[in-house]
């Protein structure tokens, strides 16, 4: 038998075990979409900070400026920038969705009450409601890029 | 504080961010058309209408500290040691005072900023 520190190095799989989806089922695989989808709507986030500060002139700005909310909208006001609108869109309504799935879980509205493991080791506190949800934040989501792709490329809204 | 409490920060501002985020995307699409919308007029009454200008402010600090406080979670799951955990805190917390002050930056200068051409 090995030490403690020996079992927990054979054990840990870190991010290789995270993204391997072998075994995966429906609330493992929302558990991994709901990080990757967060982590990429940072990102954006971060980057809609920086071009949304182009609209004072950006970092060396001193107040509104047309020039630079042109500037910015040249880089970013093209099919390209409309296509990662719409992917953020597609990601940030899975995550939302999928978000309101956690609490409602957390605070135990949508689970079934827990039990003792036994074959074949189905989890028995997951309700089918809680995982439809997680099939309507895929649905909701690709609706929500529709509807972006109709507003930005056929001028809808 | 604590990991619970750290938890409940998450949830709560889940929740928030996915009311402000739909109105500000109700706002980008529905309302106005997508091109009236980010055009620099429009944007200038946004930012000049008190209440959109504390509201895109809120939205800020709750999108950021939801997002950051996430991505700590992230890094605490892959790695549990003391000074691991330390520093992550000690970024996430620097992250969020800095996104925090840059975009809050642009909300004061777009309100009370003198238009230039």
């Amino acid at each position: 038998m090995g030490t403690v520190g020996e079992e927990r190095a054979k054990n840990k799989r870190g991010l290789q075990g995270w993204l391997n989806p072998y075994h995966y089922n429906a609330e493992r695989w929302a558990y991994m979409f709901q990080r990757v989808t967060g982590v990429a709507i940072l990102l954006y986030v971060l980057g809609h900070l920086g071009d949304t500060s182009f609209f004072v002139g950006g970092p060396t700005g001193t107040g509104p400026s047309t020039s630079g909310w042109s500037f910015i909208g040249s880089i970013f006001e093209n099919s390209f920038g409309h296509l990662i609108l719409i992917l953020v869109v597609l990601v940030l309504f899975f995550h939302g969705v999928n978000g309101i799935r956690l609490v409602f879980s957390e605070l135990g509205l949508i689970m079934k009450k827990p039990s003792g493991i036994e074959y074949p080791y189905k989890p028995k506190s997951l309700s089918t409601g809680q995982r439809s949800l997680i099939y309507v934040g895929i649905a909701v989501a690709v609706v929500a890029a529709l509807w972006t792709f109709l507003v930005l490329f056929e001028g809808m809204g | 504080m604590k990991e619970s409490r750290l938890m409940l920060v998450q949830y709560t501002t889940a929740v928030i961010a996915v009311v402000l985020v739909a109105i500000h995307l109700i706002m980008q699409g529905v309302i106005y058309p997508y091109s009236t919308a980010i055009s620099f007029d429009n944007i200038l009454s946004i930012y000049k209408n008190g209440f959109y200008a504390v509201f895109l402010e809120a939205l800020l600090v709750v999108v950021l500290v939801h997002g950051f406080n996430g991505v700590r979670i992230i890094l605490h799951e892959f790695r549990q040691t003391a000074p691991w955990s330390m520093w992550v805190d000690a970024g996430t917390v620097l992250a969020i005072v800095v996104s925090v002050a840059y975009g809050t930056r642009t909300v004061i200068l777009a309100v009370f900023g003198v238009v230039s051409p």
